[in-house]
């Protein structure tokens, strides 16, 4: 729905005029006249208040009884009074009832220092209490999960964690045991409570009942410092505070940014930081040296590195992933254009449409931000698992759909865990994004013979398309559909994922994407567009820093001009070809085979794989996000800044230090005149993200201060003129390939869960969340194969294969299987019962991730 | 101003001029009146204390090391390592890393404990607020202030000595004397 139009009133509190925005709440409205009102249920974010703590009585003139600020919305002309001795009394009253129960053991409470109860029973409190019975006990201290200990004598019933498990995040899990004097906050069977986004209810939690295991005892509030930056995990980049104490990241908070969080945290973000600290953790250069990686000395390294590179030439190939900052990505495609003189760089593993086509799905006018998804009429989530890829959006479309009533519509090859929500949600064959969405653009487009044959190939059905078309068009499901729209356009978000561009055929389904788009007229439509969910957290950013393999910085022209580049898709054939030889892994991960292919890998990285145990040449340290100082792109085009929280680690240099001595070093060999040749001239952090905000058009004139701590959105400065022109459609649209034939084999879909990533392995509070491998099939599916819930399978067809336990999923479509895993290609597979193992059991994913 | 100056410009204060009256008093009287002082001070006795051999005792609330402590029956530490002394110095020179007791291992009566306990006596001055600010009553002020060292890094005192039994190093001063 689109945003609600705001009116402006005068009100009076405490004898001063106040204007604020009708119907906000008094405990709000009353801070625009810089007037506290102390509060311990109220929280906005939340959604509507409960009104359960009474903490918030004010006297309104005109109304006989005290009433609760946090839920009375303001009105013209109305008068609050928070200073009289009623309100007083009952202020002191209501401290002195939430004492009643409470052990005040703040010495040993966690939440001491940075306690709302303490500072409010200190500020509105009576400081006595009449109470001298006993107080409630209860078994303390306990664990809620294995993040999160609970200590129930503390809980003032505020109902807040609560709230967010039924509402926020809807994993519907923590509820109010018992009744009054009895209640106490519980999982219905005591289970541990583990949810992606459980973290939160710690920051939610106005008294110590909630508390951090891995932050419990670590520090008082006077004993740390915060320091603000962006989490890099993912692309949905939340802005966070590291908690800092004697130069080691111990806890990680939300910095409230409605563009970009809501203020919300998921439990990898929250808990990842740990593995800032872990021994496993590279911090010194290391070399190959009879046939073992060994430490050497940065220059060692870096000599070995840029040897390697000038040796190789063009026939070098850099690829870039996973957090790299913008600058980082300028530099690379820098060392490897103007260096090393090849024009093989990417930044997308898995491929992707070509400069036009992503000009044209970047471009300003089509883009939506994060908050259109909680205000628009309808959110079509596509070929991506939002929790799993981007998990702070997941929150973001629940609060839409519950809130603002937005219609949503799903449509995944995987069951969804907004299914639940979504208006309409629809499977499609894995692989087949491609037909889904040529097949959605032809009903838009009313072209009805195509879609039977379109959907079908999709595997999926036109009554299904017809229900996302309904839904987006806003007609109920049903009814007729396919005609043009009579309501005139509606705001609509599409959330895709760029899995959907991946591969062979990108450039065929952005193509269908473009389509969609142009068809709901999505283009130049304030709140409406599309959101993409790049699957590196900084997958924009790079894009746009020119680590393209046809494209400069900000989507230019490439400079190599003619020559053929080859893309991240194609680099294992390039390997074994032999039309490369030198590959540079800049925070990216590729499987074994293709490194085993290559004869030189020079990798950038914070862990050791397996793989890169066993293939690398050069390893480089690579920085954490905590001491990372740069910027990174938004998926919605937010360019925000990265700023060091702690020390570099052990050894650990700046990338953009490293990649400009590697240029250096790679020029001063190819020029031995001129010593000086290669020299990027960036001697410090800002003067790196200078040069890119030279460089890139849409970044021009931007700078450090500017970004601030909330950064900047590029597609709404006027410098969005400069993104490079391109067609953005209607297209005429190849025939899509069909489904793989399964042949009675399954069909399989890959995906990646939340829980992937050396991150999550690697920090000793979040091992346990670490997915075993798993294959995900349909009840009946499972029964034809005889096998069963919890069995051991192996999946896979003509040797490759891998291990996994069966989860049986009803909401699986029959005939398809999924697998969290990258080693195996679409295709059909076949699942058996794995014949009894003998030897080791399979190496802890922990230990090795792929 | 002119270098150098012309000697209208300069100002010359002079001593008085040394001879007759006054010069004879300047030389005796006034000498004679400090002698006075020290012999009246010659025939009341000594008042050197002949420090370290003698010591003056102090009074029961001198603000001299800090000292921890530990109850008597159970031999727990009283501290819980909550920091409120840390957040109590105006010197910031309190350390405190608290940690979790287990059933195992217990050290202190609550939840936590310090498993750091550092007070960097270089910098202390002795003004008592962490006493104050414990609640446990875990850190007390005591009389002892024979604490200088020969290395800086040797004052910082560890749990384990601000824990153990201080040597009885300082008289303290009894009941009304
Ligand atoms: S919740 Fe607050 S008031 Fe209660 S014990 Fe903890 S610090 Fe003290
Ligand atoms: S545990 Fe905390 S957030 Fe939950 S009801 Fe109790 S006081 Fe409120
Ligand atoms: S959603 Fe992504 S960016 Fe946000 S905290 Fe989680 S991992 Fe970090
Ligand atoms: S006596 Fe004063 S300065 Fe010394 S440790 Fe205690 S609070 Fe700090
Ligand atoms: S804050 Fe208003 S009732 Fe709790």
């Amino acid at each position: 729905m689109p945003r609600p139009e705001i009116h402006m009133i005068t009100f009076t509190v405490d004898g001063r005029e106040v204007r604020a925005p009708e119907n906000a709440m008094l405990v709000d409205a009353a801070k625009l006249g810089d007037v506290e009102i102390p509060v311990f249920c109220y929280e906005p974010k939340l959604g509507q208040p409960v009104g359960a703590c009474r903490m918030c009585l004010v006297e309104i003139e005109g109304i006989p009884k005290l009433q609760t600020g946090c839920s009375t919305p303001v009105k013209d002309g109305m008068v609050v009074i928070t200073q009289s001795e009623r309100v007083k009394e009952a202020q002191e009253a209501i401290v002195e009832f939430l004492l009643v129960n409470h052990p005040l053991d703040c010495p040993v409470c966690d939440k001491g220092g940075e306690c709302p109860l303490q500072d409010i029973s200190f500020g509105w409190g009576g400081g006595r209490s009449r109470f001298i019975e006993p107080k409630r006990h209860f078994e303390k201290p306990l664990a809620l999960s294995p993040l999160i200990a609970i200590d129930r004598e503390r809980c003032i019933l505020c109902y807040r964690c609560v709230r967010f498990s039924q509402e926020i995040s809807e994993d519907y899990q923590l509820i109010l045991a018992e009744r009054s004097a009895d209640t106490y906050v519980s999982t219905f069977d005591g289970h541990p409570y583990v949810a992606p986004f459980s973290g939160n209810i710690i920051e939610l939690c106005p008294v110590g009942a909630l508390t951090s295991q891995p932050y419990r005892f670590r520090a008082r509030p006077w004993d740390i410092e915060g320091a603000g930056s962006v989490c890099t995990l993912c692309p949905a980049q939340c802005n966070v505070e590291l908690t800092v104490r004697d130069e080691r990241v111990l806890r990680v908070l939300a910095r409230q940014h409605p563009g970009v969080d809501d203020g919300w945290l998921c439990d990898k973000g929250r808990f990842a930081y740990q593995s800032v600290h872990v021994d496993e953790r590279i911090t010194r250069p290391m070399v190959r040296e009879g046939g073992e990686l060994r430490p050497v000395s940065w220059e060692r390294a870096l000599d070995e590195a840029a040897g390697a590179l000038g040796r190789a030439g063009a026939q070098s190939a850099v690829l870039a992933g996973g957090g790299a900052t913008n600058e980082e990505g300028y530099l690379l495609q820098r060392l490897a254009r103007e260096a090393v003189g090849t024009p093989h760089v990417d930044s997308r593993a898995g491929g992707g449409p070509g400069r036009e086509l992503a000009a044209a799905l970047g471009a300003p006018a089509l883009q939506a931000t994060v908050p259109d998804l909680e205000h628009a009429h309808a959110v079509l989530v596509l070929e991506t698992e939002p929790v799993d890829d981007m998990p702070i959006v997941d929150l973001r479309i629940r609060k839409g759909v519950r809130r603002n009533r937005v219609r949503l519509a799903v449509a995944t090859p995987r069951p969804s865990s907004l299914d639940r929500n979504a208006d309409v949600s629809v499977r499609y064959a894995p692989g087949c994004g491609e037909a889904f969405v040529a097949a959605l653009s032809a009903m838009l487009g009313g072209e009805g013979k195509n879609v039977d044959e379109l959907a079908s190939s999709a595997g999926t059905t036109v009554e299904a398309l017809r229900g996302v078309t309904g839904v987006l068009r806003g007609v109920e499901v049903g009814e007729g559909a396919t005609g043009s729209d009579e309501a005139g356009p509606r705001d609509i978000v599409i959330l895709w994922g760029e899995r959907l561009t991946q591969g062979r055929r990108g450039a065929a389904a952005a193509r269908g994407l473009l389509n969609v788009a142009a068809r709901l007229r999505l283009g130049g439509r304030e709140g409406a567009g599309l959101l993409e969910v790049p699957v590196a957290a900084n997958g924009r950013g790079l894009r746009e820093a020119g680590v393209l393999h046809d494209a400069g910085p900000g989507l230019s022209e490439p400079p190599h001009g003619e020559m053929a580049a080859i893309d991240g898709l194609e680099l294992p054939d390039g390997l074994a070809r032999g039309d490369l030889t030198t590959l540079l892994l800049w925070d990216a991960e590729v499987d074994a085979a293709t490194l085993a292919a290559a004869g030189t890998v020079i990798a950038h990285a914070a862990f050791l794989t397996d793989a890169l145990r066993a293939h690398a040449t050069v390893v480089l340290p690579a920085e954490s996000y905590a001491e990372k100082e740069g910027t990174v792109t938004h998926p919605d085009g937010r360019v925000q800044r990265l700023r060091p929280a702690i020390g570099r680690q052990g050894g650990v240099r700046p990338g953009w230090q490293v990649l400009a001595d590697l240029m250096a070093r790679v020029g001063a060999t190819q020029d031995p005149a001129d010593p000086g040749a290669g020299d990027p001239r960036v001697l410090t952090g800002p003067m790196a993200s200078r040069q890119l905000f030279e460089a890139v058009p849409v970044y021009a004139g931007l700078t450090l201060e500017e970004l601030g701590g909330r950064g900047v959105r590029w597609p709404a400065r006027e410098q969005a003129a400069a993104w490079p022109r391109a067609d953005a459609g209607p297209f005429g649209l190849e025939v899509p390939p069909g489904p793989v034939k399964a042949n009675g084999d399954l069909r399989l879909g890959t995906f990646r869960s939340i829980w992937a990533g050396p991150e999550v392995g690697h920090s000793p509070a979040l091992r346990f969340l670490v997915p075993k491998p798993r294959v995900e099939m349909a009840p009946a599916d499972a029964q034809r194969r005889n096998v069963t819930q919890g069995d051991h399978v192996t999946v896979g067809h003509n040797g490759a294969a891998l291990h996994a336990t069966v989860v049986l999923r009803d909401a699986v479509p029959r005939g398809t299987v999924f697998v969290e895993t990258d080693a195996l290609r679409a295709g059909p597979v076949d699942v058996r019962k794995a014949p009894p193992r003998a030897g080791p059991p399979a190496p802890d994913p922990a230990e090795a991730p792929s | 101003m002119a270098w150098p100056p012309t000697p209208q410009e300069l100002i010359t204060v002079s001593a008085p001029s040394p001879g007759g009256a006054g010069g004879a008093y300047r030389a005796f009287g006034e000498t004679l009146r400090g002698l006075k002082t020290t012999m009246a001070r010659v025939f009341e006795g000594i008042h050197t204390i002949q420090y370290p051999e003698e010591k003056v005792p102090v009074y029961p609330r001198f603000r001299g090391r800090h000292r921890l402590h530990r109850f008597e029956d159970t031999g727990l530490e009283k501290c819980v390592g909550c920091s409120l002394c840390a957040a109590a110095c105006p010197a910031d020179c309190i350390r405190v890393v608290a940690a979790e007791n287990t059933p195992e291992h217990r050290i202190s009566a609550g939840e936590r404990y310090a498993a750091v306990y550092e007070i960097n006596l270089s910098r202390c001055i002795f003004c008592g607020y962490c006493e104050v600010a414990c609640p446990f009553d875990a850190i007390t002020m005591g009389q002892d202030y024979e604490m200088s060292d020969y290395s800086r890094s040797d004052l910082i005192f560890t749990k384990e000595m601000l824990l153990a039994e201080p040597l009885d190093r300082t008289p303290l001063r009894a009941e009304g004397e």
